[in-house]
């Protein structure tokens, strides 16, 4: 994988009218990426998509997608990346056909070219039922697939994805999600927006947002690392009254995080020693195991954590 | 043609006419509404209730009234003596009065005079104007029976309408009808079309291709414009086939006109869809302008009839301009001086509404 950069971004900041909504954002994507934006609604990465789109001008910063910078206004951004909005891309009163055809009209593809790039992915994504095929009548994973294969009908270098797989069956984003890593083996790029915490340990990289801001960036490995640079345990208290023993172990020197996780705890210490003198106390029968943190914990920590 | 307006055009076509509710708009809705209006006013008129005043002794005129109830048109009305005409008609018990002329109908006629008053209630206009017709009739009928063949000296009568001085002919209305329809149809497709894209989110795709802001407008409303024109070329065959309206002008004139109304009213449907957050509200929208510009526009109404402050406001209504051009292109052959005035101001007025609204509409791409 080379590691040219296919996307600078330095400073990027868009207001409306008082109301920043992407706030001094600086990060760079390579060549054949996976790159992932998680945060919770309203923390701006579909606002810094729209803008990597060429949808959106930024008040103040640059960026460069795949060279190219926003002095003609995002036209010819436009034409080197493909964008699949998270609402409806496809038109579900057309059928396949019609919704491809209109597809490569909107980028004035030569017939003959689009009808070529079809093929192709059709077979990359697997798709073979008929063209009349109305679009509403097919099931929410494949609808997916296909606008997937219409984002990329142009051809171009560099794919965002916002929350591709919001609604869809869980076999369904597993498939998706094979497809993203074969788009990326043939060298795109693809930049995908997510909520879900298994598909952000699916990316390369990890960009973190909170309110406009990246707070955090890296592999989830380096995440979780950054994250919690000490051991975390999660307490099992088997139905028995945990209350007690919480409250107290919220006051503990050297803890870092402590968060429910449905009938569970997970406890992060600064180091082996401060989890030790922490669990000590433990009482009977409630189980202590030494776990990995996952994306949730990070993102527990790094996104809620600094709101409380 | 431009590869992508040429996509639009096809994709707006085939949503349009594959859907059921948007087919029954287009094409039943017109042919129906056209249909009601016409048989509505091509209906004959009877029993009209007709109150005759004369002087006791006045055996030609008698004569004459005897002539309007043997018509079958006209039914007696029975007043008690010393009435009041006009009271008669304001009340309703009667729908004209015939007046003999002061010292009997022969003794005037053979001055020279011979003039009976009729008083027409107007209020409504078809009636007003079919009994104007035949009281033409039975009253030249009722001359030549008196004098002879040449029916000399004439016996003559003074219409008097009332309430409604400019008595509309009824043939008029099926060109207003035809503007209405194609405002109607043109400014609800256009906002909804437009309003549905953002609604659902399929518009972020749209913009998100290359294309400039005018590309984009132009792909959205050419095939309104297209399919507006198609709906004005299928009333006026509709109108010509069922009601016989003629086209008297030459067709150039209607597409002109037609062309440049559609312009008008599809600026209109994207200036309400850019106001609108959902197809109820564009749908809303819609028909907030549309129930005064057609009471404005003359279709139902005479322009000149209204007060002043409102005839200010018709001014400003595109189909007050397209009722009138329609009818004086369909039924008055297309005088060229009313053709171009109208036109012209149809024209200005296009500029400035597809200018707004594109104005506005690249406002809210941002």
């Amino acid at each position: 994988m080379s590691a040219s950069p296919v996307l600078e971004v330095k400073g990027l900041s868009i207001k409306f009218g008082d109301f920043t909504a992407v706030d001094n954002v600086s990060f760079s994507v390579n060549r054949g990426e996976i790159f992932g934006f998680l945060g919770a609604n309203g923390a701006g990465k579909t606002t810094t998509i729209r803008m990597l789109c060429g949808l959106l001008v930024p008040t103040s910063g640059s960026a460069q997608v795949g060279g190219l910078g926003f002095e003609d206004g995002g036209l010819g951004i436009k034409k080197i990346v493909g964008y699949m909005s998270q609402k409806f891309t496809l038109y579900n009163d057309l059928t396949v056909g019609e919704n491809l055809e209109f597809a490569s009209g909107l980028r004035k593809l030569e017939p003959a070219y689009a009808e070529e790039r079809r093929k192709e992915l059709f077979s990359l994504i697997g798709f073979s039922r008929p063209l009349s095929t109305m679009v509403v009548s097919l099931p929410g994973g494949v609808k997916q697939e296909l606008a997937l294969a219409a984002a990329m009908l142009h051809d171009p270098e560099i794919i965002f994805l916002d929350e591709p797989t919001s609604g869809v069956a869980p076999a369904s984003r597993a498939r998706f999600w094979s497809l993203i890593r074969k788009i990326t083996a043939l060298g795109k790029t693809v930049i995908v927006t997510t909520h879900y915490m298994d598909e952000a340990e699916q990316c390369g990289r990890i960009a973190l947002m909170r309110t406009g801001r990246l707070i955090a960036l890296g592999s989830p490995e380096e995440l979780k690392k950054s994250a919690f640079p000490g051991p975390m345990a999660e307490l099992d208290f088997k139905g028995a009254e945990a209350a007690g023993f919480i409250s107290g172990l919220e006051k503990a020197s050297g803890l870092l995080e402590l968060s429910p996780h449905g009938m569970r705890w997970h406890a992060a210490f600064e180091d082996r020693a401060a989890m030790d003198a922490a669990l000590s106390g433990l009482p009977q029968g409630v189980c202590a195991a030494l776990i990995k943190p996952s994306l949730e914990d990070v993102f527990i920590r790094l996104v809620e954590g600094t709101e409380r | 043609m431009n590869r992508t307006l040429q996509a639009f055009i096809r994709k707006e076509l085939v949503q349009t006419l594959r859907d059921v509710r948007m087919r029954a708009l287009l094409f039943g809705a017109p042919i129906i509404q056209m249909t009601i209006f016409g048989l509505a006013l091509s209906t004959e008129i009877k029993n009209i209730k007709l109150a005759a005043f004369s002087q006791a002794g006045d055996a030609m005129f008698e004569r004459v009234t005897e002539g309007f109830y043997a018509s079958g048109w006209f039914a007696r009305v029975v007043y008690t003596p010393g009435a009041d005409p006009f009271e008669l008609i304001a009340s309703g018990r009667a729908d004209a009065v015939l007046i003999a002329p002061a010292g009997g109908l022969r003794r005037s006629a053979e001055r020279g005079g011979g003039k009976m008053q009729l008083l027409v209630d107007a209020s409504n206009a078809t009636k007003a104007r079919a009994v104007e017709a035949y009281a033409k009739n039975i009253i030249s009928a009722a001359a030549v029976r008196e004098y002879g063949a040449r029916g000399e000296p004439a016996l003559k009568f003074d219409v008097r309408v009332l309430y409604n001085p400019a008595m509309e002919s009824s043939m008029f209305l099926v060109p207003g009808v035809m503007g209405m329809l194609v405002c109607l149809i043109t400014i609800i497709l256009t906002a909804m079309s437009l309003t549905r894209e953002r609604e659902m989110g399929t518009f972020e795709t749209i913009v998100s291709a290359p294309l400039s802001n005018t590309e984009v407008l132009l792909g959205k409303t050419v095939p309104y414009i297209l399919l507006g024109l198609v709906d004005a070329a299928l009333v006026v065959t509709a109108g010509y086939l069922i009601f016989g309206v003629p086209v008297r002008g030459p067709l150039w004139q209607l597409a002109l006109a037609s062309l440049v109304f559609v312009v008008n009213t599809v600026s209109i449907g994207t200036f309400i869809s850019t106001v609108s957050k959902n197809q109820q509200q564009a749908m809303l929208g819609g028909f907030m302008f549309l129930f005064p510009a057609i009471l404005m526009s003359g279709v139902m109404y005479p322009v000149e009839n209204m007060p002043k402050a409102v005839i200010a406001v018709a001014y400003l209504d595109p189909l007050m301009y397209f009722v009138r051009l329609l009818r004086n292109i369909m039924l008055k052959g297309g005088d060229t001086q009313v053709f171009w005035t109208n036109l012209g101001a149809l024209a200005l007025m296009a500029v400035f509404a597809a200018g707004f609204a594109y104005k506005r509409f690249r406002q809210t791409l941002n």
